[in-house]
């Protein structure tokens, strides 16, 4: 069994346990009106952390997401608040806000060379200032809280069959979509191969910066349809919507196995992270512990995640140098006799 | 035996072939060809021009003029990448370009997958079967789901061959092949080479061990300085006659004979089967007060490798080192407040701050001496940037200059003032004149036999054999990390050194 497998299956242990132990603590964790919440907390942070697991695939990071979220929420309150423009028209400019945002973000980091980290920043700063700029306002000019009335549009962030979310639905047809295209599809393997070795993707021909540009446009996407279905689902926005969640993703691409290194992850494990995210959370609520733990708890995971990580690559390359060390010795003693 | 060429012979021509960059003419009029189904070596010193006609052949970088026909088509110079490619011209990359992380069948057909018709998903099965196919068609040992982390270099040099095969190649060139590989790997790439041969293909092979290259070919073309020296057919190739193309009337020089007088002294630095996996293996040597010892060797022979583990900067698997009579585990801060510099290999990268002042520059090793308890004193530090910049003639000697400004020879004048201005015992000093011109290098040398004069030992990794051999009183060769042999007390020459890298012992002649 790979070590990826290994790592996958010790997580999935730790959910279980966990579940286990919040239950003992407060049998209303079982509920399933609580697990249908803590799925839709999940799919709500995933849908963004599937298309930041692309880019950091590629070793680049986008941490324009949150302002993403921000700015595409605006719009749609926006839309609601002045025109009647028909839902789905009005879903397509929100995807479109993101995939903007990812080809300016791929543009700069491309054509310029510029550090992903400084150019997404940047542009999340932007967004960020957007969002509070076309914000609704009242007659003083403060943001007005605009409450969304239209029914087509509430229908995203409510539940159908079962009692399951439709973000949760969504999530799980992008997140296998997305697993499926990064695993087979040719621009799936240039998405790999530009992350793991950028030189020999190029020697093989592959257009790197194409890809580049391709997935910022799908982070970009992904976060804009996060917004849809949040912005839905509180039946109002505000402009700050989405800012700090960075960390939630980033949290959950990092525990799901895809390594900042670029090269190596995948979809699958970024589900599994943002429901142990979900899960963690869910867990601080359900046993009374203070909410304020959350943040402190979601970064020391990050860091115990990455030790983890690097303590079984060093033991793997120890064992490897060790039983090389006896290889070699022993053809020695075989020569000396 | 005297074969004419004729046109439809040659697979490969390319005529008075001129590469200059910026002004320093890097081949001269070079003709060079490649018969359809030989095995052909490509030889010369470092810097005598093989990288350079590799690159234009495989549109890398372009020429200045020339004429360049393959397989009777005339390449333009406007040649890229991919038109060599196209035109059937595989390389074999020293550094390996492999994607980690994916399967050997991923990489083989990497930007080349077969899709399936209707999804226009990658067919996995269809790329595992074929990559199956053309792993069985030259017998190699892989699997096409093996992954790339998990195979040997050698597994990942045939994954490189298969890629290459998988196109249509109908040259493949191979730079160094066999640098990384151990015996029976590297005896398993002839068999290759053979089998490529028997299929049509041509092999362009480049290497520094003259015995792959007496082994393997049928031709062997010789560089030196840019120019081309000799093509010589098979029955004219030896060992002996390569090394005396390669290195010319160079020989002749006065200069590169140097009598070697090795020193007694008590022992500074003792060295008992320090091995490093992969690296070097089982080296044993001592070395004495103010002796210049030499360590000789071709590129991958394991020496800057050595260096480093005994400097601290890299750690060693088996193995005792005694420093001045005691037990030594060395670390790099360890080593400094213990008297041992190092003047590493790549200047740019690991010597020098470019962005720094040279005052920075000099004082960053000394901060046990300018900032005692931590805070900098700037007027020691200034004092001793000072005395480094007079003490090595450093130019311009103005301490806030960037030493990223500067030239090659005087940014190496700078590392070595760093460690000149404080007491040294012993200095690892690794290529100290790489790119650096005539009038600094002699400056250099001097300070390297001043530094000896005073008592201090010195360990000289060198690949430029007539600096090796006019600073050492002693020379050990290594070979594949391995000790090969050691000059003292004879009249030492380039030509014994490169011999002995190049694994040819050396009788009791002369």
């Amino acid at each position: 069994m790979s070590h990826h497998a290994v790592r996958r299956l010790i997580l999935v242990g730790l959910m279980l346990a966990l579940s286990a132990l919040i239950t003992v603590i407060n049998p209303v964790f079982l509920s399933s009106g609580n697990l249908l919440k803590l799925l839709q907390e999940a799919a709500q942070t995933g849908i963004v952390a599937v298309g930041f697991t692309f880019v950091m695939i590629t070793a680049g990071i986008d941490m324009s997401i949150g302002g993403v979220v921000a700015v595409t929420s605006m719009v749609c309150i926006n839309f609601l608040h002045y025109t009647k423009v028909p839902i789905p028209v009005l879903v397509f400019l929100s995807l479109f806000v993101g995939a903007l945002t990812g080809l300016v973000n791929g543009f700069f980091i491309t054509k310029y060379k510029l550090p992903e980290f400084i150019v997404t920043l940047a542009t999340r700063s932007i967004l960020a200032g957007l969002a509070l700029v076309i914000a609704v306002k009242d007659s003083l000019g403060f943001v007005q809280n605009v409450y969304i009335q239209n029914d087509s549009y509430l229908w995203f962030g409510t539940s159908g069959l079962f009692g399951i979310y439709r973000t949760t639905v969504a999530f799980l047809i992008l997140g296998v979509g997305a697993q499926i295209f990064l695993k087979h599809t040719r621009t799936g393997t240039n998405i790999y191969a530009t992350g793991a070795n950028p030189t020999a993707a190029r020697l093989t021909g592959i257009d790197t910066d194409r890809t580049t540009i391709g997935v910022y446009m799908f982070s970009g996407i992904c976060a804009s349809l996060a917004a849809v279905f949040i912005s839905s689902r509180m039946m109002t926005a505000m402009p700050e919507l989405g800012l700090g969640s960075e960390m939630d993703v980033i949290a959950s691409v990092v525990i799901g196995g895809t390594a900042f290194s670029g090269g190596v992850g995948d979809v699958w494990g970024t589900m599994l992270g943002s429901l142990f995210l979900a899960l963690i959370k869910n867990g601080i609520l359900k046993t009374g512990i203070s909410p304020w733990i959350q943040p402190i708890a979601i970064g020391g995971i990050i860091v115990v995640t990455v030790i983890v990580d690097v303590w079984q690559k060093k033991l793997r390359e120890h064992l490897e140098a060790r039983a090389k060390l006896k290889r070699l010795s022993a053809e020695r003693g075989r020569d000396a006799a | 035996m005297t074969k004419v060429e004729n046109g439809a012979d040659l697979l490969l021509e390319c005529r008075s072939i001129t590469k200059s960059y910026s002004g320093h003419v890097v081949l001269d009029a070079v003709d060079f060809s490649v018969r359809r189904g030989e095995v052909h070596a490509l030889v010369g010193e470092n810097g005598a021009g093989k990288s350079t006609l590799i690159k234009i052949v495989t549109g890398a970088t372009g020429r200045d003029s020339g004429e360049m026909v393959y397989d009777g088509t005339v390449v333009p110079m406007e040649h890229l990448r991919r038109d060599a490619e196209a035109l059937g011209i595989a390389v074999i990359y020293q550094e390996l370009s492999l994607i980690p992380g994916m399967t050997v069948a991923q990489n083989i057909f990497l930007g080349k997958e077969p899709l399936r018709p209707l999804t226009r998903l990658i067919d996995v099965r269809k790329m595992n079967d074929q990559a199956r196919e053309l792993i069985d068609r030259y017998n190699f040992p892989l699997k096409p789901t093996d992954l790339i982390d998990n195979i040997s270099i050698a597994q990942r040099q045939l994954v490189e061959i298969l890629k290459a095969l998988s196109g249509k190649a109908s040259i493949m060139i191979m730079d160094e092949p066999t640098s990384s590989l151990t015996k029976t790997e590297v005896e398993m790439l002839f068999k290759i080479i053979a089998l490529l041969k028997s299929e049509g293909i041509s092999v362009l092979y480049i290497s520094h061990r003259m015995e792959e290259v007496y082994a393997l070919s049928d031709r062997v073309t010789v560089l030196r300085d840019g120019k081309l020296v000799k093509v010589l057919d098979k029955e004219e190739i030896s060992p002996e006659e390569i090394i005396r193309l390669m290195i010319g009337h160079k020989l002749e020089e006065k200069a590169v004979q140097h009598e070697l007088t090795p020193k007694g002294g008590k022992v500074v630095l003792e060295v008992r089967g320090l091995t490093s996996v992969g690296k070097f293996e089982d080296l044993s040597f001592d070395l004495h007060e103010g002796e210049v010892l030499g360590i000789g060797g071709l590129v991958g022979s394991g020496r800057t490798e050595l260096v480093r583990a005994l400097y601290g900067a890299d750690s060693f698997d088996a193995g005792t080192i005694r420093y001045l009579g005691k037990e030594w585990v060395p670390s790099v801060r360890k080593s400094i407040e213990g008297g041992i510099g190092f003047i590493p290999e790549e200047r740019r990268l690991q010597g020098i701050l470019a962005t720094q002042s040279i005052t920075r520059n000099i004082g960053i090793p000394n901060l046990d001496l300018i900032a005692p308890r931590g805070i900098v004193s700037v007027k020691e530090e200034d004092r001793r940037a000072a005395r480094g910049i007079e003490l090595l003639n450093v130019k311009p000697p103005r301490p806030e200059q960037l030493v990223g400004n500067l030239s090659g020879g005087n940014q190496q004048k700078v590392v070595l003032a760093k460690w000149l201005v404080r007491d040294l015992k012993l200095i690892f000093i690794d290529e100290p004149t790489v790119g650096i011109d005539i009038g600094a290098k002699e400056e250099i040398y001097d300070h390297i036999r001043a530094l000896s004069a005073r008592g201090v030992s010195v360990l000289l990794v060198s690949s430029d054999l007539p600096e090796l051999t006019r600073l050492s009183d002693r020379v050990i060769v290594l070979r594949q990390g391995r000790f090969f042999q050691e000059f003292r007390e004879c009249v030492l020459t380039g030509e014994k050194i490169l011999r002995a890298a190049s694994g040819i012992r050396e009788g009791d002649d002369e």
